[in-house]
């Protein structure tokens, strides 16, 4: 399928290699010195390296090291603090989305899909492009312009359906086929194998491939190592926001990749001490056949002290079983023991009161009281305790928030700025926080890291550590699997709504976890 | 302030008081009424005198006690339309009752709890139905107008005040504290104190922030989010009713169609002094100061002896414009 054979006399056949044909200058993107800072955050600093026109170019670097940022200029999203980005000899002079892609010709494949979802395939592929007149666009051009774009991509896709009825990964690939009609002519893509399963993931490589036969230069991020050694032409590896390695695919390893990825920084997150639960002591939390939304059937406890990770594929279900334990969400069946008590009609005020913590793993929609300062952030499960008459008390409500900030060693300037003015790890670090406040018995944490930079990683770590040496129970989902290594002492894995195993984590790899997780054989890479 | 850098929580964590008082949200608002007044001083003549002073605050009373009440559904995110409906359904209750020979003070407590029984409606359909709250009173905008009009009948009601007690009933809008402060005023710095207090340092005004700012979060730490919805409207019913009494103690008079256009100018004032419409933001001394603005606005444009239409312009341009310049100050803010 690689080589696919085109009709050079269709309107979309130019749209896909036309375009291209007169490139011949070597370098499709030159990036020199580009820095980007948020207030006191450097997200990138002094990164400069090119992109060759017509290959694949993977850029790697674990959560926080400056890919999303790079991406965002690169897209036209944000404007550079220092440095230039120069597409096919020419310096980019103004940085916005619709300048980047109609003038430069580069698009961008995001995490999170912008799609019309009521609208038809072939509206969202075409929009902005639409044949026929200005107001009226032609419905029968644009379906059969689509259609023979589809065709020509091999995607077999109806263009007259609503995108809101194709799968996530058939969604994806329709955001690739309107970048193409728009006629881009550098593709960037923003991990976009994460929430793919394996087979999905090979429609889009197939889609990489005859792209790439076409002319279209690429510029993908992905943490998965096989798929980035099968794919890419080049690698180039950011860390801390730095570009700290670059190599022909068949000048590196994947472990050297890994290294440069990690960098020394890998001392600080060292496993703590194996942790045995003594089984003498009784579950801090046991869990019997619940059930809910996207899960079923899963048991499993949690002894006092004792870390206890939770790995699987985004739609594992492994979000949804905290949300159910917590009571976030309403459950199904089963039933759940906490601190030797049972805990049947779950939500969040009661959860509160049998001190059941949890930090939610979006922090923005459901972790940050979004208008409030730091202190009120970190104070918000106080206000009881400090009120009298229904009145909070000020100044003890404040001395207390002050404290665990420091404990935290949460980084702001002063416990009445915004939340929202502080990074992602201090925001973090506040959120957990303010749990520590109900002295919890069992702590259930979604993505505990997620957009924390590196240094603040450490810092969770640590506290999460010490948390667990005090004998607090621990539950903790990620999709960070390194993460889960560095975290746990157990691995529950889940795959498709169930929990297929728990496995020991000094006996865990990446690769058993995910071949757990995928439900298949590891795959050849 | 922003710039400063970043330290682990230092020994002074919150601001200096006058740090504070500077950088608080309503000082913008505070600096306008100020230049307000200031202006209103100069061109108009009889302007700064202290009964004219009074009397504006005699006229912005009953919008002020409403905009008290409407603040907390705002800063809980939600909207209340039907205020100004439900100020004439608790006018029209007292004023029937004290008709048919009721004793003032049960009257008038028929209808306030006439109007905290409307925002509970309209609290209970947005929190157990889910529809949202300008949908919801939007409704009750119309279905407690209709109310009104169908137990009058559509006929006004006047107070003799040759019947007992109208007398003592109508003092509550006429009198004037020691002779001077009209008992209007008195009522709705009572009503703003207990706001300042309730909103400012009550553990439900902390939950509206939360509710108003991230529901989501606000409900997975415990807050009982409907119940903090639920109160704020009550309140707001509360706070209209009590309006509606005083506008019938004042004029002695009511009819189905008073206080028709009401929401608007209360919804105003709440925005002019700061509280964003998206919720989780906004101070009960903003709203005050907002209520004050449109108080003097209008008394300087009536001093000059400008039509009441340009005035109905110039209100609305100065929302808009009081909404710019906080979005202006606010991006600025967060770019630097």
């Amino acid at each position: 399928m690689a080589a696919a054979p085109r009709s050079a006399t269709t309107g979309t056949a130019s749209a896909l290699s036309g375009k291209n044909a007169g490139d011949t200058s070597a370098t499709a993107i030159s990036v020199r010195g580009l820095s980007r800072s948020f207030g006191p955050v450097r997200a990138l600093s002094d990164v400069s390296f090119d992109v060759p026109a017509g290959e694949i170019t993977a850029l790697l670097g674990e959560n926080g090291a400056g890919k999303s940022t790079l991406l965002k200029i690169l897209a036209g999203l944000q404007p550079p603090s220092a440095g230039s980005v120069t597409v096919f000899g020419e310096e980019v002079a103004s940085f916005s989305p619709s300048s980047m892609l109609d003038r430069y010709g580069v698009a961008i494949v995001p995490q999170e899909l912008s799609l019309l979802p009521d609208r038809s395939v072939a509206e969202n592929v075409l929009s902005g492009v639409e044949p026929g007149n200005r107001w009226f666009p032609s419905r029968r051009q644009m379906m059969e312009r689509t259609r023979d774009l589809l065709a020509e991509l091999d995607l077999r896709v109806d263009p007259t359906v609503p995108v809101r009825s194709l799968d996530l990964a058939t969604q994806q690939l329709v955001v690739v086929a309107r970048s193409i009609a728009r006629g881009c002519r550098v593709l960037i893509m923003d991990e976009p194998t994460a929430m793919l399963t394996p087979s999905e993931a090979e429609r889009l490589f197939a889609l990489m491939e005859s792209l790439k036969a076409a002319g279209t230069t690429m510029l993908y991020v992905s943490h998965r190592m096989p798929e980035v050694f099968r794919l890419a032409d080049r690698i180039e590896v950011l860390r801390d926001g730095a570009h700290v390695a670059s190599w022909r695919n068949a000048d590196t390893t994947p472990d050297q990749a890994v290294a440069a990825m990690v960098g020394r920084e890998l001392g600080a997150f060292t496993r703590r001490a194996a942790h045995t639960a003594d089984p003498g002591v009784s579950p801090a939390l046991r869990v019997r056949e619940l059930s809910g939304r996207r899960h079923s059937g899963v048991s499993f406890e949690v002894r006092p002290g004792e870390i206890l990770g939770v790995a699987g594929l985004p739609d594992s279900g492994r979000v949804e079983l905290l949300h159910n334990l917590f009571g976030g969400d309403r459950g199904s069946g089963g039933t759940v023991e906490l601190l030797g008590e049972p805990y049947q009609r779950r939500n969040p005020i009661a959860s509160v009161e049998r001190r059941l913590a949890f930090v939610p793993g979006e922090r923005r929609a459901q972790g940050l009281l979004t208008t409030m300062s730091v202190g009120e952030n970190i104070g918000a499960l106080t206000t009881k305790a400090f009120s009298r008459f229904g009145l909070v008390r000020r100044g003890a409500f404040d001395r207390q928030a002050a404290e665990q900030g420091r404990k935290l060693r949460v980084k702001t300037a002063t416990m009445g700025q915004p939340i929202t003015s502080l990074s992602g790890g201090n925001q973090q670090k506040a959120v957990l926080g303010r749990w520590l406040a109900i002295d919890p018995g069992v702590l259930i944490l979604d993505e505990p890291t997620r957009g924390v930079d590196v240094g603040a990683k450490a810092e969770i770590y640590e506290q999460l550590f010490a948390l667990a040496g005090k004998g607090l129970a621990i539950l903790c989902s990620s999709s960070d699997l390194p993460e889960l290594l560095t975290l746990t002492d157990r691995i529950a894995v889940m795959s498709e709504g169930r929990l297929v195993d728990v496995v020991e984590t000094t006996e865990a790899t990446e690769e058993s976890l995910m071949t757990l997780a995928t439900g298949a054989t590891p795959t050849a890479a | 302030m922003t710039s400063t850098t970043p330290t682990t929580a230092p020994a002074r964590e919150f601001p200096l008081p006058l740090r504070r008082l500077l950088h608080a949200r309503e000082s913008g608002v505070f600096a306008a009424l100020l230049l307000l007044f200031l202006l209103g001083t100069v061109l108009t003549p009889g302007f700064a005198q202290s009964d004219n002073l009074l009397s504006v605050g005699q006229q912005i009373a009953q919008i002020g006690i409403m905009a008290v009440g409407v603040t907390f559904v705002i800063v809980n995110g939600e909207i209340d339309l039907s205020v100004g409906s439900t100020y004439a359904l608790s006018a029209i209750s007292t004023g029937m009752l004290i008709s048919d020979g009721w004793s003032w003070p049960l009257a008038m407590a028929a209808g306030l709890a006439v109007g905290a029984l409307a925002g509970l409606l309209n609290g209970l359909a947005v929190v157990v139905l889910g529809v949202p709250s300008f949908i919801v009173t939007l409704g009750t905008l119309s279905v407690f107008r209709g109310v009104a009009l169908l137990i009058s009948d559509g006929a006004p009601i006047s107070l003799s005040s040759s019947q007992e007690g109208v007398a003592e009933f109508s003092l509550l809008g006429q009198g004037e504290l020691f002779g001077v402060i009209p008992m209007q005023l008195v009522f709705f710095a009572a009503v703003a104190a207990l706001g300042v207090v309730l909103l400012a340092r009550s553990r439900f005004g902390f939950n509206s922030y939360a509710v108003g700012g991230n529901r989501e979060a606000a409900r997975l730490v415990g807050v009982n989010v409907k119940r903090v919805k639920l109160t704020a409207f009550v309140l707001s019913g509360f706070t209209a009713g009590l309006a509606g009494v005083l506008g019938l103690s004042f004029l002695s008079y009511v009819q189905g169609v008073t206080g028709q256009g009401l929401e608007l100018t209360v919804i105003s004032a709440v925005i002019i002094g700061g509280a964003a419409l998206f919720g989780g933001s906004g101070t009960m001394w903003g709203t005050v100061i907002g209520v004050a603005f449109i108080g003097l606005l209008q008394n300087i444009l009536n001093i000059k002896g400008i039509s009441s239409f340009w005035q109905t312009v110039v209100t609305g341009l100065v929302i808009v414009a009081a909404v710019a310049a906080d979005t202006w100050q606010r991006k600025r803010k967060s770019r630097a």
